[in-house]
């Protein structure tokens, strides 16, 4: 009886004493959560449908995610202010030229940014895709349901089904995304 | 044949291996691991971790918390470059996160489930358990009396038996003897306050695993949402992820510090209202809320806590293209409380064809002591903002994510500016036909701690409910009657009747105890002789 009771506290304890020593992201007053990086894969079909967002563009416009159902869609969570996105956003500027020829489409999303800051962002590194603007975190609260931004920036590669099939967390290099872009168009509509 | 029977006889003999070696020790693995748990789980052990918990958590109350108030920490280490990192590495500023606190919790956490578990069965059983037949010699117990009736010794038994029931004892009979106690709702209480104690630790588990920490600083005009990429720090227990994020919004209109502008406490602050708008969740309809210091929001059990605040000038900055590259509020974070002097940084990663950098300092009211210039009041009575510029790489296109705190100056190039002071509306024309920058306002910020301990209910219960336990436990006394009936040496029946408090070093049982010998007496009489003796006074 008191090793089962041992055990069962041990047991308890593990669980308690783990959510003090969790991995938390890094916080040294960047004031903003990077996300422990990495990128997570659904199978065909499996993956949740991603939310019609909709809403004003980064330097004039209006867009809806929903125009965009039939195709495989790459949205990018960014901040001009965030060096892991501009550190990814030539390659993203390039897939998005190398691909947009083969039906994928490209939407930013613009969190924490000022207008003018993001038009120079976006301006600077050529890219060529809209970007929603996101100043109230609407749009990022509307995926939480399905696969929430959990760090910026995430990337989420929609297949034409509109089902998400994968979202990397932290910045994406041009084989990587390449390569996930490949598999959802793979899929079937 | 010999040689195979003398071989596991000779191991033991003395000079024949290490005495040293831990499995041929007197105690072994068992022995000393069964030791440690006894050490583990006993009441000193227990005590010692509280106190040393308790130390623990004293630099979280002298230092800033990183989960606390971030911005805080960023100051402190401004302040003392030299001491802040190996405060750093200590964990001293996330003391409730560091390695060592957890290992005293861990160790407090298992060392009280140690001792609590076993000694709750042992107080179930006890709360269960029947009183112990009569001793043979009740004269000896602390109270005693002896009383005689005419009654036949089973009907004076009978009798007996029933004035105990009606005090509500528990009863246990033989030959001869009634044994009766009372007083078992001290075990019950006793139970309660260690099985609370239990859910007290779990309560706490609970908030850990499924709780989070949040922080979010806010300028007035903006909003926020609660999920993860609108969050400035993000601390969530193990088992919470971000789609468990209440999706509460939360916008400030206005912010008002009222500070003191006379006597001797000028310039401390008296009142600080954060007027917000919020919406528990998309769709729902906005209400609008007061928010103070030490009067939080509650939003769907989340607790929202204004715990800081300071200026956010806003500055408009053309690139040497000229464009406007930048047009916002930029928070400043104070570095002393007196007069609210804030620094910050700006960045303009996207400037052509150079990107731009400043680092300055916000000054509410602006006064010329003595050629420099300083912050006399906390309240924007004469705001200026004194900058230096950088112009060349700010490291922001590659790299590890920075502070936005902080201007990592190793790729800039100082430009050769005077230095001067800007008052609203005033800008800085940068050399070289790098840009220009216009002090266009300020505004103010407020820092948010987001706070969802879903173990806080339970936790406050339990603490209830072991405070009822100790209560009982202290007030409820177990008492023991024993009755003895037997014929006498001249035919009639003596009725022997003992009595004994268990715990009680109070006092108080003895008036019971006369009271209901007196009752047995009366129950018993008709033609007895009462001879009450007290204790001592007999044999």
């Amino acid at each position: 009886m008191a090793v089962l009771a041992a055990a069962a506290a041990l047991a308890v304890a593990g669980c308690a004493g783990g959510s003090i020593a969790a991995n938390t992201p890094a916080s040294n007053g960047q004031s903003f959560v990077a996300g422990s990086p990495g990128t997570t894969v659904f199978k065909a079909g499996a993956g949740p449908l991603a939310p019609a967002v909709a809403g004003p563009v980064v330097g004039g416009g209006k867009l809806s995610l929903a125009a965009y159902r039939g195709h495989v869609v790459v949205l990018n969570f960014w901040g001009s202010w965030c060096t892991p996105c501009r550190e990814e956003a030539p390659d993203l500027a390039k897939l998005a030229s190398d691909f947009t020829a083969s039906g994928v489409r490209f939407v930013g999303i613009d969190i924490r940014d000022s207008p003018p800051s993001a038009e120079a962002f976006t301006s600077d590194f050529r890219i060529g895709y809209p970007s929603l603007s996101d100043p109230g975190d609407n749009l990022a609260l509307n995926f939480r349901s399905t696969v929430p931004p959990a760090g910026i920036p995430t990337t989420l590669v929609i297949a034409r089904s509109g089902r998400i099939t994968a979202r990397v967390i932290g910045g994406v290099t041009y084989t990587g995304l390449k390569s996930l872009i490949q598999r959802a168009a793979a899929q079937p509509g | 044949m010999t040689e195979t029977r003398t071989s596991p006889v000779s191991a033991p003999t003395p000079g024949d291996g290490s005495p040293g070696t831990g499995a041929l020790s007197p105690l072994g693995i068992t022995g000393w691991s069964r030791w440690g748990w006894r050490q583990l789980t006993s009441m000193r052990t227990a005590l010692v971790l509280l106190f040393l918990l308790a130390l623990g958590s004293v630099p979280g109350s002298l230092l800033p918390q990183q989960g606390i108030d971030p911005a805080a920490v960023q100051q402190y280490y401004t302040s003392h470059p030299a001491l802040a990192p190996w405060l750093a590495r200590l964990s001293l500023f996330n003391v409730f996160a560091a390695p060592w606190f957890a290992a005293i919790y861990l160790l407090l956490f298992v060392s009280l489930a140690g001792c609590v578990v076993p000694r709750a069965f042992r107080l179930a059983r006890s709360a269960r358990a029947l009183p112990p037949p009569a001793p043979r010699n009740l004269g000896r117990l602390p109270q005693a009396a002896r009383h005689q009736t005419a009654l036949e010794p089973a009907a004076a038994l009978a009798a007996a038996t029933a004035v105990l029931r009606q005090h509500k004892f528990r009863l246990r009979t033989g030959d001869g003897w009634v044994s009766a106690e009372k007083g078992y709702r001290r075990e019950l209480g006793n139970l309660l306050f260690h099985l609370a104690l239990l859910a007290l630790l779990g309560a706490v588990g609970l908030g850990g695993m499924f709780g989070y920490k949040a922080n979010r600083l806010l300028v007035s005009g903006t909003s926020f949402a609660n999920t993860v990429t609108a969050l400035d720090e993000f601390h969530p227990g193990r088992l919470v992820s971000s789609a468990d994020l209440q999706p509460f919004t939360i916008a400030l209109n206005r912010f008002t510090a009222s500070y003191v502008t006379s006597g001797p406490d000028r310039g401390q602050p008296s009142d600080f209202d954060a007027y917000l708008s919020y919406s528990a969740q998309p769709g729902s309809p906005v209400h609008r809320d007061d928010l103070r210091v030490n009067h939080p929001l509650n939003l769907d059990g989340v607790k929202v806590y204004l715990i800081g605040h300071g200026y956010a000038p806003v500055f408009k900055i053309t690139d040497g293209t000229g464009k406007v590259v930048f047009n916002q509020p930029v928070p400043f974070i104070a570095v002393n409380t007196a007069g609210l002097t804030s620094e910050g940084v700006i960045k303009v990663p996207d400037a052509r064809p150079y990107q731009l950098g400043f680092a300055g300092v916000f000054l509410p009211t602006a006064v010329d002591v003595g050629g420099t210039l300083e912050s006399v009041f906390p309240a924007p009575i004469a705001p200026r903002v004194s900058l230096v510029s950088y112009k060349g790489n700010l490291g922001m296109d590659s790299g590890p994510p920075q502070s936005v705190y902080q201007l990592n100056t190793a790729g800039l190039t100082r430009l050769p500016v005077a230095p001067r002071p800007l008052a609203v509306g005033q800008s800085i024309k940068l050399p070289g036909g790098a840009g220009t920058l216009t002090f266009t306002g300020y505004r103010q910020w407020i820092s948010l701690a987001i706070t969802y301990d879903p173990g806080q209910v339970p936790a406050l219960i339990a603490g209830l409910a072991a405070l009822a336990g100790l209560l009982l436990s202290f007030f409820i006394r177990r008492r023991r009657m024993f009755v003895r009936a037997y014929a006498g040496p001249d035919g009639r029946t003596v009725l022997d009747v003992g009595g004994l408090a268990r715990s009680d070093p109070a006092g108080g049982f003895e008036e019971e105890f006369a009271g209901l010998a007196d009752a047995l007496r009366a129950a018993c009489a008709g033609s007895s002789t009462p001879t009450t003796t007290p204790q001592g006074e007999r044999d």
